[in-house]
């Protein structure tokens, strides 16, 4: 099935220092634009930028605790562009799997008619070896 | 890989013209994507594919088939508008191709387009944060919701 894409979100984690914030954050249940910006190799301010970004389509929201904003994730949005990210490459790979299932099955119907099989009592092995 | 394109390799224990039929015929096609498959299996066959309650104008994908070699390679466009011709910036497109291992086959599937549909860099990326550096992001994530919706079904 076609699937169906949600424009901002892509981009908002499309951005590669934005998912490495994002890993931050949620490996510290949420973080400051200063925090952050300590682990990460950009300015305090690149990182407000990518937070404006991320809170935008709803991937972060910022409370005001003292000086500065302190951002967590939002679980439920996140889940949510996981599984667009995820639905084109898992589309093919269970389609494949059906491929694959489909062709094994006709396989085996092929090899059955072609070389019907013999109960097997062992006696194939039994028997002595012709000279070559 | 290249950059704009989803790629998957597997083996299968079947002969390539098992496969090669599984891949390109519509009979097969209904079997492991869509709920109608309609178009001739020859290059530049033009067809349609339907989704769902095929009675409904919505249903219908376009879908045209660019090369057929048998046994050896199968590829296709679709999502262009009806009334268009397959092109590369109005469709994605889609190549198996099949390798004798063995008994069996390696079938390599590509799927790519995304960036000559006009896509901007960052959804590109985004589409590529799944297959490349976003899998140590994504992965550990995808575990838990996959049981999810395997539940909630």
């Amino acid at each position: 099935m076609s699937v169906m894409v949600d424009d901002d979100l892509w981009s908002a984690i499309g951005d590669p220092t934005r998912r490495r914030m994002l890993d931050l954050l949620l490996a510290d249940s949420g973080a400051t634009a200063t925090g952050l910006s300590e682990h990460l190799p950009v300015t305090r301010q690149a990182v407000a930028k990518h937070l404006v970004v991320l809170e935008r389509v709803g991937l972060v929201h910022g409370v005001s605790a003292g000086r500065e904003r302190q951002y967590r994730v939002d679980q439920v949005q996140l889940a949510r562009a996981v599984a667009q990210l995820a639905e084109v490459g898992a589309a093919w790979d269970s389609r494949l799997r059906r491929i694959k299932r489909i062709a094994e099955a006709i396989q085996r119907e092929i090899d059955a008619k072609n070389e019907p099989r013999q109960p097997d009592d062992g006696s194939a092995r039994r028997k002595p070896r012709r000279p070559s | 890989m290249e950059f704009g394109t989803i790629e998957r390799e597997l083996h299968i224990d079947a002969s390539p013209e098992v496969v090669f039929d599984v891949v390109s015929s519509p009979e097969h096609l209904r079997e492991w994507w869509p709920d109608e498959a309609d178009y001739p299996s020859t290059p530049g066959g033009a067809g349609r594919i339907g989704f769902g309650d095929c009675s409904l104008p919505g249903a219908w994908v376009q879908f045209t088939v660019i090369d057929a070699v048998p046994h050896r390679l199968f590829s296709f466009r679709w999502t262009h508008a009806e009334g268009e011709v397959a092109a590369p910036d109005n469709s994605y497109l889609v190549v198996f191709e099949l390798e004798p291992v063995g008994s069996g086959t390696r079938l390599r599937m590509t799927e790519s387009g995304f960036r000559e549909r006009g896509w901007d860099e960052a959804k590109v990326a985004a589409q590529y944060a799944e297959h490349v550096s976003g899998w140590d992001f994504f992965l550990p994530r995808l575990a838990p919701y996959s049981i999810k919706v395997a539940a909630s079904r």
